[in-house]
């Protein structure tokens, strides 16, 4: 049901943007259909890698399931060229680093997700889409 | 004295460097001189990388085309919300649609839902053609050397070479991408005229014939701001010039553009029956 009606916003979307004119020029690299955007979930555990690449940043947390298994999440983020001018730099997660993602997950139900923001031990929230920082 | 048979070659020899421009684009071009470079200071300076505004390198600003993340509430600090960002800054004057002829308006009907089909391909690293590079969510840097404005493209490494040496449009181009530009000013405004698109997405979402042109004014209206107009004409599709309105890039002095290979770690796909995937195997695959 909930994905009947995200798929009726979509069209309702896709309608207006066709009224509005007959192009689309702010198409992003992918959908975010993979995902389910109307949930969100939170994992913690210990940075296994960080890729600092294009098209996205990923983010390999190892998390310690309910049942004592260590599972490896896949965390898709922003490109680095967009998070270099935001503060973030290949060194801003490091291997060790423990971490709580929120993220949207995968509609496939596996160990993956799209970023929403992430918080240290310290209380340090990491945003993604926050202010240019390089102006 | 040239005897007629000399005459008829010469003739013959002009014939083939006609059509061979005509056909191959190759227009031979001068050795720039001391003069041209000293011209070129002349003109509204253009040179830097640009933004769209709101964003930079990534949008910012959930809007847009409108995908659907943008309406997921999380969303305003993930990766949605800034790559579905206002890219192309604000499209101004943007009252109605296109407007088709009849029979394209019949080819609309016939046509599945464009915007998907655009997703899908930018989603296996495919670069949308033209217009869409224009209103990707990263910077632009402009150059400017005698008879061409160079525009580079962060988004998928691409760039568009606008002619500005005085050449005619071509007559007969291959279909492209990102077509053909042929580029003159008028008074402070670079007036680019591009032909020649291959029916690849490109973010139109009607259909349009092979005589399709777009027209782009580029002016700066701050030292730091620069306006561009895009208009399409198709004679075929468009019972009249649609504007796609003026958009405003900021340009930043202190930015350089940075690489993006999207094939270094795409993990995105979208198949063949439009199902978009996401590839978690193998975290090891990437070195960086």
């Amino acid at each position: 049901m909930k994905r009947n009606l995200k798929e009726t916003a979509w069209r309702i979307i896709i309608g207006a943007s066709l009224l509005a004119g007959g192009t689309s020029l702010a198409v992003a690299h992918h959908s975010y259909s993979a995902f389910d955007m109307a949930e969100t979930r939170t994992v913690t555990g210990t940075i296994k890698k960080f890729d600092w690449t294009n098209p996205h940043t990923w983010i390999w947390i190892d998390v310690v399931n309910d049942k004592g298994v260590t599972e490896t999440w896949g965390i898709e983020g922003m490109s680095p060229n967009y998070l270099a001018r935001r503060g973030w730099n290949r060194k801003t997660l490091n291997p060790g680093d423990k971490i709580s993602v929120t993220l949207h997950p995968l509609k496939t139900g596996e160990n993956g997700g799209t970023w929403v923001d992430a918080k240290r031990p310290s209380g340090e929230s990491l945003m993604m889409g926050g202010a240019i920082t390089d102006p | 004295m040239k005897s007629k048979r000399q005459i008829r070659f010469a003739f013959f020899a002009a014939a083939v460097a006609c059509a061979t421009v005509a056909v191959g684009q190759k227009v031979a071009r001068k050795a720039p001189t001391a003069e041209d470079w000293t011209a070129l200071a002349k003109l509204p300076d253009f040179t830097g990388v640009w933004e769209a505004g709101l964003g930079g390198g990534g949008g910012g600003r959930a809007g847009g085309r409108g995908a659907p993340p943008a309406a997921a509430p999380a969303a305003a600090n993930g990766p949605a919300a800034a790559t579905a960002g206002r890219a192309g800054g604000r499209g101004a004057g943007r009252a109605g649609g296109p407007s088709l002829t009849p029979a394209y308006a019949a080819k609309a009907k016939e046509q599945p839902a464009a915007p998907s089909a655009e997703e899908n391909l930018t989603a296996n690293c495919l670069p949308p053609g033209m217009p869409g590079i224009m209103g990707q969510p990263y910077p632009m840097e402009f150059l400017m050397t005698p008879g061409q404005v160079t525009i580079v493209i962060e988004a998928y490494n691409q760039i568009r070479h606008i002619y500005t040496d005085g050449r005619p449009l071509p007559e007969d181009p291959d279909p492209t991408f990102y077509g053909t530009s042929v580029g003159h000013w008028e008074g402070d405004t670079l007036v680019a005229e591009t032909v020649g698109f291959a029916q690849v997405p490109r973010g139109i979402t009607f259909p349009y014939s092979d005589k399709m042109k777009i027209v782009e004014r580029f002016h700066l209206t701050a030292p730091d701001t620069m306006s561009i107009e895009t208009t399409i004409v198709d004679p075929e599709a468009l019972t009249a010039p649609y504007s796609m309105g003026a958009r405003s890039l900021i340009r930043h002095r202190n930015w350089t553009i940075a690489e993006y290979i999207c094939e270094e770690n795409n993990r995105n796909s979208v198949d063949e029956n439009g199902k978009a995937k996401v590839n978690l195997a193998n975290p090891n695959a990437s070195a960086r």
